[in-house]
């Protein structure tokens, strides 16, 4: 679908504007009221219309509802799947093979690489070097942007073998997986992510010599931890002020909130203070945790104190989490031995599932109820961007008054290339963006 | 050898998101052996990188912003040099044009072809094609191949049905 397509038919003219034929979905804009040189309103405005997919899942079969919460977004498809399969293997008790786990985190491996790739390539770079779009970037770095499709290609690649196909995947089951994975094809993916290492590596250079604006936006920082790994797909939820909670009770400390300027809900803490999520957030709470080559990256750019306060570098973060997934990927690959079966075998019945696990963009929360028959009765579905949403509105107001004496086009550019450090995910929330500021007297 | 590929994209559950997919299967029988058929759902830079270096290829997908069951065709040029105040719409998606232009740059030389659309206006997952889209199809399966002829020799710059 491509709700920002807009094709201005008039008479027997055609005017073409395709603002979306990439499959993303959601209409959204910032609009800030400023009085005096304060900011007294920055709503992230979200128009698209709600998608309703907690009520499309009521009714079908924990299997059922893996394939089709993979398609709530074309970029992060594995996230919504491997929350859903850990929640309803969590709350139906079924324990899965380590080789099927190993495949599941190489999964995820495979979106965090060509999700961080693309954004921090085609997305966030051009911003930094004066670019328009990846397109220009590309006429004068044409190699810059081909190594960063190169890198892009190998998280598809990985995505493509194990999930069955690039976009929403499908092999994913309660148990397992629909199918096993011979030896060879797993070691198939060795080279181009051998490759695709030495290109992040590379990119962890490139970023951090970035000249980047300064914004210490202070606030809480929230991941999950796990007490062995970088984490993924299990933890704890942690916050940068104490909080330790487990996967399953996020709702004792979140909840989502309508607010009337957006269609999609806000998550705050029960005490209406937002928090951000994502890479700033897992590398401040569990950097010690990366891989020993992403650590070793992490650790010469000498950025951490600024990476957990500046959203702007985010983009750092994003590059030090490409090497961290490439290289556990390739130590997956190394050590994979197949599972006995592809497939453990479990049985429907009544429980209520929750989980946690780490999107590219930050933490997703999915919560289910099954009945007598193991039908999915009830389910809330909090994706990162919805948990980031207060997040950004509150730093954008903080932030823009630095930029609102520059004239109108560097200003927007500036609150863009902030917005853009969050990496929202518009077709699980919203899209962007027009900026609207008013003046008030 | 494939002189051209036709690019299915959109997913067949998701209402008039699948009327490409239709079109796809009531042609893929008549295509000739050296026109190619793939399925890719979203279109990505590398669908269009794979393209043999002398192919063209034909684009076909729904869209919002026209009327729905309406079919047009454009050639692809038209659609790359739509380049005015190009900037991602998205935090984390790369707009048509700008696809369109890095595969080009990456090719060394201009994706050739057409894009063929159609307007669709229900993509409720789970959900039918709506009534104008379904009624359309017939046309739009008319278009590609029209369009699959035009990608092999001379491209006009816009037909209409």
């Amino acid at each position: 679908m491509h709700d920002t397509d807009t094709f201005t038919d008039s008479g027997g003219d055609l005017a073409v504007d395709i603002a979306g034929l990439t499959r993303v979905e959601g209409e959204g804009s910032l609009r800030l009221k400023v009085r005096a040189g304060v900011v007294e309103q920055a709503h992230l405005e979200i128009f698209e219309a709600p998608r309703y997919f907690e009520r499309l899942v009521v009714g079908r079969t924990p299997d059922e509802v893996i394939d089709i919460v993979a398609r709530i977004c074309g970029i992060c498809p594995v996230a919504y799947q491997m929350t859903a399969v850990h929640a309803f293997e969590h709350g139906l008790g079924i324990t899965i093979d380590p080789a099927v786990r190993a495949l599941r985190r190489l999964l995820y491996c495979g979106e965090w690489i060509e999700s961080h790739a693309l954004h921090v390539y085609l997305l966030h770079l051009p911003d930094f070097l004066g670019y328009a779009s990846g397109l220009e970037l590309a006429h004068d770095h044409r190699a810059t942007v081909e190594a960063g499709l190169r890198l892009k290609k190998a998280g598809n690649q990985i995505v493509e073998l194990i999930g069955g196909r690039a976009i929403h995947p499908v092999s994913v089951r309660v148990g397992g997986f629909s199918r096993s994975f011979r030896r060879s094809e797993i070691r198939a993916l060795r080279e181009p992510l051998t490759a695709a290492l030495a290109i992040a590596l590379e990119t962890v250079d490139l970023v951090a010599g970035l000249d980047t604006p300064r914004f210490d936006r202070g606030g809480r920082l929230v991941a999950l931890h796990h007490p062995a790994e970088y984490p993924m797909n299990e933890g704890r939820i942690v916050s940068t002020d104490g909080l330790d909670l487990a996967a399953t009770d996020w709702r004792t400390e979140f909840s989502e909130q309508q607010v009337g300027w957006s269609n999609a809900l806000q998550a705050r803490d029960h005490a209406g203070r937002p928090y951000l999520l994502g890479p700033m957030a897992r590398i401040t709470l569990s950097g010690n945790q990366l891989h020993p080559t992403a650590a070793a990256a992490f650790a010469q750019t000498g950025l951490a104190a600024e990476i957990a306060t500046n959203p702007y570098r985010s983009i750092v973060a994003r590059a030090i989490e490409l090497v961290h997934a490439t290289a556990v990927a390739l130590d997956i690959i190394e050590a994979y031995d197949p599972p006995a079966d592809a497939r453990q075998a479990w049985t429907p019945g009544p429980a209520s599932a929750a989980w946690a696990t780490e999107a590219p963009r930050g933490l997703i929360f999915h919560a289910y109820e099954l009945d007598e028959q193991g039908l999915v009765t009830h389910a809330q579905i909090v994706p990162p961007t919805s948990q980031n949403q207060a997040a950004i509105e509150a730093d954008l107001a903080a932030f823009a008054p630095s930029v609102l004496h520059l004239p109108r086009q560097e200003a927007t550019l500036r609150i863009e290339q902030l917005i853009r450090s969050y990496d929202p995910c518009i077709s699980c929330a919203t899209h962007f963006l027009d900026l609207s500021v008013e003046h008030l007297r | 050898m494939t002189r051209v590929e036709v690019l299915a994209c959109g997913a067949a559950d998701r209402g008039d998101d699948g009327a490409a997919l239709i079109a796809a299967s009531l042609l893929i029988d008549e295509l000739p052996a050296d026109v190619q058929l793939r399925v890719v759902g979203q279109l990505d830079i590398d669908d269009l990188l794979e393209l043999p270096p002398e192919a063209s290829v034909v684009i076909v997908d729904a869209a919002t912003g026209i009327r729905p069951g309406k079919v047009l065709s454009v050639s692809l040029d038209q659609v790359a040099g739509d380049q005015g105040g190009l900037r991602p719409r998205s935090s984390h998606a790369l707009a048509f044009p700008e696809v369109l232009g890095l595969a080009g740059l990456i090719r060394g030389r201009p994706v050739e072809g057409r894009l063929v659309v159609i307007g669709g206006t229900d993509f409720t997952l789970g959900g039918p094609l709506s009534r104008p889209v379904a009624a359309a199809i017939p046309a739009l399966v008319a278009l590609v191949r029209t369009s699959v002829d035009a990608a092999w020799i001379a491209r006009p710059s816009h037909v209409e049905v």
